[in-house]
Order: structure tokens, then sequence, then C-alpha cells
């Protein structure tokens, strides 16, 4: 019976473990990487339409850590973040408009976070990179609402050309997501311009295991 | 009307179209702009991370169709019916 027990518990684990899909890098184990650059080369960024223009806002001041086991990407967790009031518009009255009370509050909801709850529907698209579909937690305006983000992620073991941008391995970070204003109860009226209510947020970032 | 109203008609009419032209040669923006969000040239590093190009505000005048080329346009309009009434022949001006 001991025996049964003990090969039907091995079956388990070999199973398990080769559904797990994740990096084939030479890094192995549980990973933690930081996406704070102090030279603020991440970004996120969003996008709206207006009957008169398209607006994009974008954030270099980007925060945040990861960590997952490099063979297992359905291990992460983590949460990236940018300060409310670091969104560039590209026109000053607007970026004034984006932080006031009527629109993103930066005085009383001072960060935009997304907090990561779930890895799904994995697809492994070479030995370092591999696409997700990753469930979070979006909070904005001091609304939280789930929202499930297309996200592309690359894994860079360290080498003398990753050591340029940064020390350590490197791990590439292109994420894409929809919300609606009205559910995170914002006013869609900018500078006298209707905006849409779908925005479409992108974060185009990479992370240090070494910072 | 007259040669010299005619003139001013001619040349009110060759200045809207001629800011139309540039309007649109800008872009055709419905609002004037002091910069553009451009594109930065990418890394190979980057392309290898799966990185999107990062984008850069970049100063630079956009004339859009509000506010400038619309009060250009209606400075233009309103100074050729302004001469296009100075212009007046004492013969217009008699019947009425």
């Amino acid at each position: 019976m001991k025996i049964i027990l003990k090969t039907f518990l091995i079956l388990i684990f070999v199973v398990s473990a080769s559904l797990a899909q994740g990096f084939k890098v030479k890094a192995s184990g549980e990973q933690t990487f930081n996406f704070e650059d102090k030279y603020k080369r991440n970004q996120a960024t969003f996008f709206s339409t207006t009957p008169l223009e398209d607006i994009t806002g974008v954030s270099n001041d980007v925060k945040g850590k990861v960590t997952f086991n490099v063979s297992d990407i359905k291990t992460l967790k983590g949460s990236i973040s940018i300060p409310t009031a670091s969104i560039k518009t590209g026109i000053d009255l607007r970026d004034e408009h984006l932080r006031s009370e009527n629109w993103l509050d930066a005085a009383n909801f001072p960060d935009i976070t997304f907090f990561i709850k779930k890895v799904g529907d994995v697809k492994v698209s070479g030995d370092n990179k591999l696409e997700a579909k990753v469930t979070g937690d979006f909070s904005v305006h001091g609304v939280t609402k789930e929202v499930v983000a297309d996200v592309t992620m690359t894994y860079l073991d360290a080498n003398e050309q990753t050591q340029k941008k940064a020390p350590g391995d490197l791990l590439g970070v292109q994420a894409k997501f929809k919300i609606v204003l009205s559910d995170y109860d914002i006013d869609n009226m900018i500078v006298g311009q209707k905006v849409a209510d779908d925005i479409e947020i992108n974060a185009n970032i990479f992370g240090s295991n070494a910072l | 009307m007259n040669s010299k109203q005619k003139i001013v008609l001619l040349t009110a009419a060759v200045l809207l179209i001629g800011i139309f032209i540039v309007w649109q040669a800008s872009g055709g923006e419905v609002l004037s702009k002091d910069g553009i969000w451009v594109k930065k040239e990418m890394t190979e590093l980057d392309k290898s991370l799966g990185l999107e190009p990062e984008l850069e505000f970049q100063k630079k005048f956009v004339l859009g169709l509000l506010p400038h080329t619309a009060v250009i346009s209606g400075v233009v309009v309103f100074i050729s019916a302004g001469l296009f009434f100075v212009f007046r022949t004492k013969k217009d001006k008699e019947k009425k």
C-alpha cells in the first residue's frame, strides 16, 4: 500500500512539474525583480480618444517588484505602481486637470497600482519568452477592480550587454489592458473635452534581480 | 463690385486657401499643440527584452484648427470685409 501511495505521489509531482510553464534560463528557483529604474527608462502609458484629438499620458516613474519561480510563471506575485502626479500628457493645463479632484485626484489617491493575483493562459514562445494573461487588482481614484492584462515577459541572463543597462538578470515586461473610466468614478470631461470611456493602458518596463 | 473690391476678395480667397494648405500640411490637427510624443529609437538589448519603443515628448509647435488657424482665418475675413466696405464706390454709396 505504501509503495502504491509513494508511486502515486511521485507521479503527481512529475506530472505537475512537467505542466509548470516557465523560463529555461541559467537562473533557477525564486527570483525577485525590481522595476524601479533610477534613469526613469520604464514607462507606463494610457491612450484615450476625444472627439477633437487623441490623448496620450505617460509616466516614467514606475515602481514595483515581482517574485516568481523561474520554472513556473504561475507563481508570479507582486505589484507595479506609478505616482498619479507623474502622468504627463504634453499639455501642462491638461496635466493639472488630470491631477485635480475632478479627475484622478492625485492629492487623495497618490498612486495607481496593479496588484498581481494570478497568471493564466501561459504560452511559451521561446526558452526565455512567454505570453500570459495576468489577472490583478487595478486601483485608481480610490477604486479597485479586477482586470486581465495581456503580458509578454522576456528573461535575459546577465551578460556584457545587459550589464550596460542594469546589473543582474533582466526581465522585460510588456503589458496591455483596458479599463472603463466610469467603473472608477472618474469624470470623463477633461479641459472641456469628452474623453472616451474606454482607456487603454500599457506598461513597457524592465526589472533587475540585482537592484 | 469694383476692381479694388475684386482684388480684396481675390487676396482674401488666396490667403484662406494658403492657410488651409499650411494647416493640412501641418497634419490637419484639430487642436494646436506645443509638442508631440515621438517613439525613441530602440537598442538591440531593448528589442531582446521584448520592449516597445519608449515615448519621448518633443517640443514642437503643431498648427491646429483651434485656435490658431481659425483665428488667423477670422482676422483675414474681418480685414477683407472692412476693406471691401471701405472700397465702395460713390455709386454703391448712393444706392444705399
